[in-house]
C-alpha cells in the first residue's frame, strides 16, 4: 500500500513580466494561470496556460494576497498604502473594494474566519493595525491598532474556536494580541520583546484540545491551549503558549536558521497526528519542523531545502501535505513529503538544474 | 556600528573616504553647510558656530566661529551657507533678523565680515547665488527677501513676497537670474532678480505651509517641495505653468528636502517635528523611503550632502546635538525589509502568488545571489540606463489554478458529494465508493475501496479452487505472502480465503474497472431474477466471470447440499437471515431498512445467493466456526488509514471509517478519530458542502462530534393562548400568566415531559395519558376525537 503511486494534481507557479513602458505608470498586474501538473510515479506533465490578466492597480508592489476561508475572494496589499479586495468566483477577478486607510505600505492581510462576518485585518508600516469589516456590502474600517513602536510586519487570525484573536508581530520585536471582546471593544496583550530587532512573521497552530473530546460535557467549551508560531530578526522561531492565566509564555525557541526567519507557517492539523511547522529565512533556507510527543516539547528540524536566494514564503496547502515555497528568485516550487519521509519537490520543470521549478523567462516568453 | 562600511569614492581631483560617524557637538544644530572641497563642514545653532574637518575616521574641531566674549544675538544663527565657489565665504542668518557674511581667509579670530541688518525678523534662510561671487540672498520671516551684493553695505534689492513669511529661497541652477522662494501660507513664487516688483510666477504647492525647496541639480526645471503637510512634491517649472510631477508622503511634515547627487529620482527629507530619521525618496516610489538614517535621537535639522557629485555621503545635524556623517550604504532600507512577494494557497488548491515585477525583469541578466542584493533596485538604473523602470516596484498577481474551471481540490468536493456513506450494505457502498474513486481518477482510492469490500464482505463465496486458481496465475509476492497467511491461519474459513485471493488478484490485475461494470449489470440481473436487493449481488459480479472456476471448485468440496442449492436459494428468506446474523452493528446507520452484509459474519456470508448451482448457506455454515479472517486486516487497514490521514486525504480516512464501522473503529484509538472527524468536518465546511458535513456529523460515532449537531439548537416555545413566545419556563407564560400545558387527566400543569395527540392536540402527563387510552380510546379533554398512542 505504501509503495503506491498517487495521482496528484497540483497547481504550479509560472510568472509574468510586463516590461512597462516608460510612458506607463506602476502596472500592477494580477494574471490567472492555469498550471496541470500529473506527478506520476515516472512521468511529469505539465500544461500551462494563461486564464486571465488583470490590472490590480496598485501602483506600487504587493506584498501580500490572500485567499478567503471559500476561496473566493482575494486581498492585496501593496505599498502604495492600498488594500483590495478582488472576487476571483470562476476564474473572474472582479475589484470589490479598494480600503485605504493606512499611511505606509501595508505588509499583510488576513482574513477571519467567516464566521465572524466578513472581516479582514491588515498592517503597515505605518505601526498601524487595520480591521476592516464588510458591513451591507461596504467595507469599512472597524478598529485601528496603533500600540506598536514601529512597523507592523505581520497578521494572523486565531484558529476560530478561539473567538476572534488577531496576533501582530512588529519590528519594535513585540508581538501584540487583539482579542474581540465585543461592542466594538479589543481587548491587548503585548508580548513585549518577542524578538531582538523585530518579528516578522507569526502563524497560529491549529486548535487542538489537550486529551480527548469525549471527557468534554457536551455544550462547554473545550479547554483549548492556544499556541502560535512567530519568527523574526534574532534567526529565531518561538512558539509561544497561553498560560492558564492568560499570559503569553514563550515554550519553545527553534533554533537553526543563520539569518533573518522571513515566514513562519504552522501546518493545519488535517487528519495528521503531529504539529508541523514550516519556516523560511534569509539565509535561503526552508526548514520543515515537527513535533510527535503530545507535550509538543520536543522538535526537530529537517532541511528542506537550500535555496540561492531569500526566502520569502512558506504556504500550506489546505490539507497540508503540499507546501509552496517563493523565494528571492521569484520562483514558487510546491514539496511534498514522500513516504519514505523526504521532502521532494513535485513542481520541478527544470530537473537537472535543482529546485527550481517553471522558470520566470519561460513565463516571460509566453508573454510576449 | 557593526555593519559600517568606508566607502571611497574618487571625484575627479578629490578622493571622499568615509564611514558613518559621529561626533558630539556642545549645543543643538540648527544648519549646516558643506564647503565645497567636501572635507570640512560647518555647523550653526543657537549657540554654536563651528567648522569641522571630515576625516577618514571622525570629526575634527577645526574653528570655533563663535568668539568675542559677550555672545550676540547675530551668533544665534538659524541657517548657514557656505558659498560654493569661495571656501573663505560664508553667510549665516540670525534670529534677530541679522545676515552675517563671515571671510575664513581673516588673519584675525573673529572671521565676522559683513552684518546686513535690515530684516525686521528672524532670516529662516541665506542663499549664495550658484556661480555669482557676489550675490547673497536672503529670506526673513518678515515677508521680505532681500538681495545684498557683498561688495556693498547694504541690500541691492528687496522683494516683498506681499505675504506672511518666507521660509526658504534658492537660487535656481538653471537660470541665472531666477530664484525661488516658499512661503508659510503654501505658495511657492518664482522671481528675477532684475525684477523686485513683483514675482513672475506664483503658485500654491502645498496645504500649509512650505518649509523647503530645492533646485535639481541635474533636471534644472525641476523644483522639489516641503511642507507641514507631510508632502514632498516635485515640479517641473519649464513648463508655462508648474506642474506637479511627484508626490512623496512622508510620514511628518518636511522641513529640509535635498536632491541625491547622481540620482536623478532620489532625494533626502528629514522633518521638523516627531520624526527623527533622515529618509531618502526615490520619488517615483511615493510610498516606500529608499533608505532611511536612524542616528539621530532628536529632531534633525540640517541635511546636506557632502559632495555634490558624491551620492553615498549625507551630512546631518541635529537637535540632539550631534554631527553626522550617514553612508547611504549603511542605510536601513524599508523596501529590503519589505516582503516583496506575497504567496497564498487557496482552498482549492490554487495558489496566488504575487511577485515584484522588477525582480523578474532583473532575472535575466543577474548573477547568483552574492550577499549584495540589500542594494537594490535603486542603483539599478545607474547601472543599467537602458532599463528605464528597473528597480521600479510593481508586482505581477498570478493565481495559478489546476485546472480550468476547477481547483486542484475539485475531487474532495466530488467525492464528498458522491460517496455513499451508510444507508446501504458495506459491499454496495465500497463499491459505490470505488466507483466514484475511479471516475474521478484517484485509482489508488478506487482500489482500496475494492479491497475494503474484498476484505470485509467475503463471505467465503468462493472455492478454494480460485485460491489455487489465482496463485497459478502467479500473483504478486504481496499476494502470496497473503495466501500464505491465509492458509496458515484460517485453515477453517476457507471459503473465505478464497474471496479474499480472488480480491487479490482483482487489485493486481486490471479487471477492476470490468469487475465494476460487470457488477452493476448483475445487479440488476439479480434483483429481477430474486427480486431481492439483498447484498449478495456484488459478489454475482465477482462471481460471474469465474463460474467455470465455481463449477471446478465444487466437485472438490462436495458439499452434500449442492442440489438443493437453487431451491434454498429461491425460498431462501433473506431479510429473515439477515436479523438473525451478529449483527456488524453500524452505528447510527438505520439497520431497520437497509440489511447489509457484515462481511465479517460467517452467516452473512451465507446468503449470498449464486445464481451457479450450489448453496453457498451450507457451505459458509460448514466452514465458518471460527473467528473472522477481517480481524487480520484490521492492523493493515488502521495503517492503510493513518497513512490516508498523513497523505492529507483524511476524507477517505473517515469515509472509511464510518463505512466500515465497528470493524474498524476499536482498532483506532478514539482521539485519533475524532481528530479525522474535526477535520474532515472542517474542511467540508470550508469547501460549503453542508449535507455532507451534517452526514458525517450524523454518522460519527464520536460523541463529541456527533453533539456538534446538537450543540446550539433552540427550541422556541411559544405560548398556547397568547402566542407569545416563552422565555423564561417552558410551562408558564410569563405575559398572559397562564399555565401553557395542563394535564387533560389531572388538570395539573405538566412541568416535565408532556404528551399530546397530534389530531386534537390534547394531552397531559404521559403516564396519565397511557393509563387513560388503555380504558378509553377517547381523548381524555372530552373533545371526541378518537387519540391514538403509539
Amino acid at each position: 500500500m505504501r509503495e503506491a503511486v498517487l495521482t496528484w494534481c497540483v497547481p504550479l507557479e509560472l510568472l509574468c513580466s510586463h516590461p512597462l513602458p516608460v510612458s506607463a505608470f506602476l502596472k500592477t498586474q494580477v494574471k490567472l494561470y492555469t498550471y496541470r501538473a500529473c506527478a506520476g510515479k515516472d512521468e511529469m506533465g505539465k500544461m500551462v496556460s494563461v486564464i486571465n490578466t488583470v490590472d490590480t492597480s496598485h501602483e506600487d508592489m504587493i506584498h501580500d494576497a490572500q485567499m478567503d476561508y471559500y476561496g473566493t475572494r482575494l486581498a492585496t496589499c501593496s505599498s502604495d498604502r492600498s488594500v483590495k479586495i478582488f472576487d476571483v468566483r470562476n476564474g473572474g477577478q472582479i475589484l470589490i473594494a479598494d480600503l485605504r486607510g493606512h499611511e505606509g505600505p501595508v505588509w499583510q492581510v488576513a482574513w477571519a474566519h467567516p464566521m465572524y462576518g466578513n472581516i479582514l485585518a491588515s498592517c503597515s508600516y505605518d505601526r498601524k493595525v487595520i480591521i476592516w469589516r464588510e458591513e451591507n456590502g461596504t467595507w469599512e474600517k472597524s478598529h485601528e491598532h496603533a500600540g506598536h513602536d514601529s512597523s507592523v510586519n505581520s497578521v494572523c487570525w486565531a484558529p476560530h474556536d478561539y473567538g476572534l484573536i488577531l496576533a501582530c508581530g512588529s519590528s519594535d520585536g513585540a508581538i501584540s494580541l487583539l482579542t474581540y471582546t465585543g461592542e466594538g471593544q479589543w481587548e491587548v496583550k503585548k508580548i513585549n520583546n518577542a524578538h531582538t530587532i523585530g518579528c516578522n512573521a507569526v502563524s497560529w497552530a491549529p486548535a487542538v484540545v489537550p486529551g480527548s473530546l469525549v471527557d468534554q460535557p457536551s455544550g462547554q467549551k473545550p479547554n483549548y491551549i492556544k499556541k502560535f508560531a512567530s519568527g523574526g530578526c534574532d534567526n529565531l522561531i518561538k512558539l509561544w503558549k497561553e498560560e492558564e492565566d492568560g499570559q503569553w509564555k514563550e515554550e519553545q525557541k527553534l533554533e537553526a536558521h543563520s539569518d533573518w526567519v522571513r515566514d513562519v507557517a504552522w501546518a493545519p492539523s488535517i487528519g495528521l497526528p503531529t504539529s508541523t511547522i514550516a519556516s523560511c529565512s534569509q539565509d535561503g533556507r526552508v526548514f520543515i519542523w515537527t513535533c510527535d510527543d503530545a507535550s509538543g516539547n520536543t522538535w526537530s528540524p529537517k532541511l528542506l531545502h537550500k535555496f540561492n536566494d531569500v526566502v520569502w514564503h512558506v504556504s500550506w496547502s489546505i490539507t497540508a501535505n503540499i507546501l509552496a515555497v517563493s523565494g528571492g528568485d521569484n520562483k514558487v516550487t510546491l514539496w511534498k513529503e514522500s513516504v519514505d519521509g523526504q521532502w521532494v519537490c513535485i513542481s520541478d520543470v527544470n530537473k537537472g538544474q535543482g529546485s527550481m521549478s517553471a522558470s520566470v523567462t519561460e513565463g516571460q516568453q509566453n508573454e510576449q | 556600528m557593526e555593519k559600517m562600511s568606508r566607502v571611497t569614492t574618487a571625484l575627479g581631483g578629490s578622493v571622499l573616504t568615509g564611514r558613518t560617524m559621529h561626533c558630539h557637538l556642545d549645543a543643538p544644530a540648527n544648519a549646516i553647510s558643506v564647503c565645497r572641497d567636501a572635507a570640512q563642514v560647518v555647523v550653526a545653532g543657537r549657540s554654536i558656530f563651528k567648522i569641522y574637518a571630515i576625516e577618514e575616521e571622525q570629526f575634527v574641531e577645526k574653528l570655533n566661529l563663535r568668539v568675542g566674549r559677550k555672545p550676540s544675538l547675530n551668533l544665534s544663527c538659524a541657517d548657514v551657507v557656505w558659498h560654493q565657489m569661495d571656501e573663505n565665504l560664508l553667510a549665516t542668518a540670525a534670529t534677530n533678523g541679522v545676515v552675517v557674511t563671515w571671510n575664513l581667509g581673516r588673519p584675525s579670530r573673529n572671521k565676522q565680515d559683513q552684518l546686513f541688518t535690515e530684516h525686521k525678523r528672524t532670516v529662516n534662510k541665506v542663499c549664495f547665488h550658484p556661480t555669482e561671487a557676489h550675490v547673497l540672498l536672503s529670506g526673513s520671516q518678515d515677508g521680505f527677501m532681500k538681495c545684498f551684493d557683498l561688495r556693498r553695505k547694504d541690500s541691492v534689492s528687496t522683494f516683498s513676497g506681499q505675504s506672511e513669511s518666507v521660509r526658504d529661497v534658492q537660487f535656481s541652477i538653471r537660470d541665472y537670474f531666477t530664484f525661488a522662494s516658499t512661503f508659510e501660507n503654501g505658495n511657492v513664487q518664482l522671481w528675477d532678480i532684475r525684477r523686485p516688483d513683483r514675482c513672475e510666477r506664483m503658485f500654491t504647492a502645498h496645504n500649509g505651509p512650505v518649509f523647503c525647496c530645492d533646485w535639481h541639480p541635474e533636471d534644472r526645471g525641476w523644483l522639489a517641495t516641503g511642507g507641514r503637510d507631510k508632502m514632498v512634491k516635485v515640479w517641473d517649472m519649464t513648463t508655462h505653468r508648474a506642474k506637479e510631477m511627484h508626490c512623496v508622503q512622508t510620514i511628518a511634515s518636511v522641513a529640509r528636502v535635498k536632491w541625491r547627487p547622481e540620482c536623478r529620482h532620489h532625494l533626502a527629507t528629514c522633518s521638523m517635528m516627531v520624526d527623527h530619521n533622515i529618509y531618502v525618496w526615490d520619488v517615483r516610489r511615493p510610498f516606500v523611503p529608499a533608505a532611511m538614517f536612524e542616528e539621530h535621537r532628536d529632531v534633525t535639522t540640517g541635511i546636506a550632502w557632502r559632495h555634490p557629485h558624491d551620492p553615498s555621503f549625507l551630512l546631518s545635524g541635529s537637535k540632539d546635538s550631534s554631527l553626522c556623517q550617514h553612508l547611504f550604504r549603511d542605510a536601513s532600507q524599508p523596501v529590503e525589509r519589505a516582503n516583496p512577494e506575497g504567496l497564498c494557497y487557496g482552498l482549492f488548491g490554487d495558489l496566488a502568488f504575487a511577485a515584484k515585477e522588477s525582480l523578474v525583469a532583473a532575472e535575466s541578466g543577474r548573477k547568483p545571489y552574492t550577499g549584495d542584493r540589500r542594494h537594490p533596485i535603486f542603483f539599478k538604473r545607474k547601472l543599467d540606463p537602458a532599463e528605464p523602470f528597473a528597480g521600479l516596484a510593481s508586482s505581477a498577481l498570478s493565481v495559478f489554478e489546476t485546472e480550468p474551471g476547477g481547483g486542484a481540490m475539485r475531487w474532495f468536493v466530488d467525492t464528498a458529494e458522491r460517496y455513499a456513506l451508510a444507508g446501504r450494505p458495506l459491499a454496495e457502498l465500497c463499491d459505490h465508493n470505488a466507483k466514484v474513486a475511479r471516475e474521478l481518477g484517484r485509482n489508488q482510492v478506487a482500489q482500496t475501496w475494492t479491497m475494503l469490500r474484498t476484505i470485509y464482505c467475503s463471505p467465503g463465496l468462493l472455492p478454494t479452487a480460485n485460491l489455487s486458481h489465482s496463485m497459478g496465475k502467479g500473483g504478486s509476492c504481496g499476494l502470496q505472502l497473503m495466501n500464505s497467511f491465509n492458509l496458515k491461519d484460517m485453515a477453517p474459513g476457507l471459503g473465505s480465503e478464497t474471496r479474499l485471493d480472488r480480491s487479490k488478484g482483482d487489485a493486481r490485475s486490471d479487471t477492476v474497472l470490468l469487475d465494476s461494470s460487470a457488477t452493476l449489470i448483475t445487479n440488476e440481473d439479480n434483483e429481477e431474477t430474486e427480486g431481492s436487493d439483498v447484498p449478495a449481488d456484488y459478489l454475482l459480479g465477482d462471481v460471474e466471470g469465474e463460474d467455470d472456476e465455481l463449477y471446478l471448485l465444487d466437485p472438490e468440496h462436495t458439499h452434500p447440499e449442492e442440489p438443493e442449492c437453487v431451491l434454498l436459494q429461491e425460498a431462501f428468506p433473506l431479510r429473515h437471515e439477515i436479523v438473525d446474523t451478529p449483527p456488524g452493528p453500524e452505528h447510527l446507520q438505520d439497520k431497520a431498512d437497509s440489511p447489509h452484509v457484515s462481511g465479517s459474519e460467517a452467516d452473512v456470508a451465507s446468503l449470498a445467493p449464486v445464481d451457479s448451482s450450489f448453496s453457498l448457506l451450507s457451505v459458509s455454515h460448514a466452514l465458518y466456526d471460527s473467528r473472522l479472517p477481517p480481524d487480520f486486516f484490521s492492523v493493515l487497514v488502521r495503517d492503510m488509514l493513518h497513512f490516508y490521514a498523513e497523505q492529507g486525504d483524511v476524507q477517505m480516512a473517515v469515509s472509511v471509517l464510518i463505512v466500515l464501522g465497528e470493524r474498524v473503529r476499536k482498532d483506532i484509538d478514539e482521539q485519533t478519530q475524532e481528530h479525522w472527524y474535526t477535520s474532515y468536518i472542517d474542511l467540508l465546511q470550508r469547501f460549503r458542502l453542508w449535507n455532507v458535513s451534517n452526514e458525517v456529523v450524523k454518522l460519527s460515532t464520536s460523541r463529541a462530534v456527533s453533539c456538534l449537531n446538537q450543540a446550539s439548537t433552540t427550541l422556541h416555545v411559544n405560548c398556547s393562548h397568547c402566542k407569545r413566545p416563552m422565555s423564561s419556563r417552558g410551562w408558564v407564560c410569563d405575559r398572559c400568566h397562564r399555565c401553557a400545558s395542563m394535564c387533560a387527566v389531572c388538570h395539573h400543569v405538566v412541568k416535565g415531559l408532556f404528551v399530546w395527540c397530534q389530531g386534537c392536540s390534547h394531552g397531559g402527563h404521559l403516564q396519565h395519558i397511557m393509563k387513560w387510552l388503555e380504558g378509553s380510546s377517547h381523548c381524555p379533554a372530552g373533545c371526541g376525537h378518537l387519540c391514538e398512542y403509539s
